[in-house]
């Protein structure tokens, strides 16, 4: 928890009934910042944006904006406006009443009011669509008049509830770039939810990782993805490719025994927190590269390889995608050019690009691993 | 041409029910309130006007001020159905708004002919508990005992339909109202009204025909004058034998609740353009 935090979120535990969704949750977010919270479904991403809007009330824990306690108030006296994954716009309102409605709340004139949403139209793009209903208009177009809506209300903080979610692939990759331009425009503070890693990649300042109601880990989108700090984490981030191997670690350096598919291994440790014995090996399809088979050394430095043999390739643009088999593990590795079925090849990644973890952490429960990894992040995370 | 046969075949027994139970006693009906003592003529509806219109008047009266206050409580049991923050209220309210659904118009008539006269058990429950003298009691078995009988018997189908509609209201748009600071009322009236409006109507209209065609309550009830057609339409047949009068009289209700009708045609075809 940083001091200059904008929003922050203290011990926070919320629940429906008697489900707990999280518990003693910590968040800070600072002023201006655009924070994604990334997860899958149920792990209690929407639930904590719902609480910070005040539709969820924790049962313990305290969410303060610059200072000021928000735990007990209404959701519209929190300074703070949602964007709804349905958009949840009025239908018998027309465009120019839906964004207008939260101003005509505050008892504002109708002619500022109307100023105010030509404002907010013309910045949207809405222009000439004012006196529209909302079932008239494209889905793009209803995501803008509910971001519209949120806007029109000058909210200190803006919560998206995956409100991309609904939207065709293409238009999808424009909002995305839109949403972001417009809240470092208005130096908005910003929480949005998500499921969508590259969406998160894409759009955040910072991405915090959720899992079963826990923060696995929180950072810049480079460090979550090249700085994975446990295998959950890998696999979310698209590491899939898995493999249990075993070494020891010492002097700043990972020592991977040879093993029936691969040498031994000489990597240097580079921050990863390991302890000898059993490994979980991670790395993504494209960190890999496939060479055909050759002569295996005694010691590899600054590389692992693996001995297989190709079983399937095809092509989903880019790079061939091939499915190679090493000893009991199907692993998914890309190449520039495609390799025959049944070749013998050996898969080589370097060290970087590789994520180990002592192999016994992913089966214990996840707090003590993850809060090793998360609060080194943190601290990265803070000097950004 | 076999399957075209078998087709009507199978759809004749529903066409011949329609057909003989509905289509010809209301041809029957419309031609014979047309149907006076020396052939065809409007001597039965002159008759009709003569001697009911103020009947006529009582009649719309009374089912439309019913209607209204239907709408009303209809959207506000509802609206707190839906809206209610009280747990334990809701569900009360929930389980008990049902009952009166249960129970047939005359049954109605009689529990409140029971309880509202003069010396029933309201103004008995009144006296005993000292707000009103025994000489300040006064009978509402009269136009406003009708329109009790009604709204008692009538909120709770309308509120089923209601009801029914707010639940399935997206909450995104109720709470989306909520964030941006508008109160319960204003978002019953503001957000919620406006999305369940076609289906609040379709209640109203269906509660005003049944309200028009009750017979029991104003008989059991008000017996006395200005009554409804109704009433007018069994006194016509049973003391006179006099079926013109009684035909006309029918077809100015059906022109009421034709009226009414058109009303929701005309609102419906509106929101669909």
């Amino acid at each position: 928890m940083r001091e200059d935090d904008f929003l922050s979120i203290t011990d926070l535990s919320a629940g429906y009934g008697a489900t707990r969704v999280f518990d003693a949750l910590n968040l800070g977010i600072g002023r201006g910042e655009f924070v994604a919270l990334l997860g899958s479904s149920g792990c209690g991403k929407t639930t904590l944006l719902r609480s910070i809007a005040g539709f969820v009330q924790p049962s313990a824990g305290r969410i303060t904006v610059a200072g000021r306690d928000v735990t007990a108030l209404p959701p519209d006296r929190r300074g703070m406006a949602l964007v709804f994954q349905s958009y949840a716009l009025w239908p018998h309102m027309t465009v120019a009443q839906n964004i207008g409605y939260g101003l005509k709340l505050k008892g504002l004139p109708r002619a500022e009011i109307a100023r105010r949403v030509g404002e907010l139209e013309d910045l949207l793009g809405l222009a000439g669509l004012g006196q529209r209903k909302p079932l008239a208009l494209s889905g793009g177009q209803r995501q803008r008049v509910a971001l519209g809506r949120a806007l029109a209300i000058d909210p200190q903080i803006l919560l998206l509830d995956e409100p991309l979610s609904n939207l065709d692939a293409r238009i999808r990759l424009k909002v995305r770039h839109d949403i972001t331009a417009l809240q470092k425009r208005l130096g908005i503070t910003a929480v949005h939810v998500t499921h969508d890693r590259e969406e998160a990649m894409v759009m955040a300042d910072r991405i915090v990782i959720m899992n079963a109601g826990r923060i696995a880990q929180q950072g810049t989108p480079q460090e979550v993805y090249n700085r994975p700090a446990s295998p959950f984490v890998a696999a979310f981030m698209g590491a899939e490719n898995m493999l249990e191997l075993s070494g020891s670690v010492g002097a700043g350096q990972v020592m991977i025994d040879a093993g029936p598919d691969n040498c031994r291994a000489v990597l240097s440790l580079d921050g990863r927190t390991l302890t000898n014995g059993a490994f979980e090996v991670r790395f993504r399809a494209e960190a890999a590269e496939l060479l055909d088979d050759g002569p295996r050394g005694e010691t590899l430095t600054d590389a692992l390889e693996l001995a297989g043999h190709v079983e399937a390739a095809s092509y989903p643009g880019g790079a061939w995608r091939h499915s190679v088999r090493v000893g009991q593990s199907e692993l998914l590795v890309d190449a520039p050019r495609p390799f025959e079925r049944g070749a013998a090849v050996r898969v080589r990644i370097p060290a970087e690009k590789l994520f180990l973890f002592n192999a016994d952490v992913a089966s214990r429960p996840q707090t003590n691993s993850l809060h090793v990894g998360h609060k080194a992040h943190v601290l990265e995370a803070s000097e950004t | 041409m076999p399957k075209n046969l078998l087709g009507l075949f199978l759809v004749l027994p529903a066409l011949a029910v329609v057909v003989l139970l509905f289509v010809v006693p209301l041809g029957a009906s419309v031609v014979g309130a047309f149907v006076t003592g020396d052939g065809y003529g409007l001597g039965n509806f002159t008759k009709a006007f003569e001697l009911y219109t103020s009947d006529v008047i009582f009649t719309v009266v009374i089912v439309s001020l019913s209607t209204v206050l239907i709408g009303l409580f209809s959207v506000a049991i509802g609206g707190y159905l839906t809206l209610g923050e009280n747990p334990r209220a809701v569900a009360i309210l929930r389980w008990l708004y049902r009952w009166p659904l249960f129970i047939p118009f005359i049954v109605v008539g009689q529990v409140l002919r029971t309880f509202l006269a003069k010396n029933g058990l309201m103004n008995n429950v009144l006296v005993a508990g000292g707000i009103i003298t025994p000489l300040q009691a006064i009978s509402f078995l009269d136009w406003r005992g009708i329109v009790i009988a009604f709204v008692w018997k009538q909120t709770p189908f309308v509120t089923l339909l209601v009801a029914g509609a707010m639940a399935s209201v997206d909450r995104g748009t109720i709470e989306a109202a909520r964030n941006l600071g508008a109160s319960r009322l204003r978002i019953l009236i503001e957000i919620l009204v406006p999305q369940v409006a076609a289906t609040l109507t379709v209640g109203l209209v269906l509660s005003f025909v049944t309200m028009m065609s009750v017979l029991s309550v104003p008989l059991m009830i008000n017996a006395q004058s200005p009554t409804m057609l109704t009433a007018d339409i069994a006194f016509r047949i049973n003391a006179y034998g006099d079926y013109g009068v009684a035909n006309a009289l029918g077809l100015i209700s059906l022109g009421v609740t034709a009226c009414v009708a058109w009303f929701y045609l005309r609102h419906s075809m509106k929101e669909k353009t």
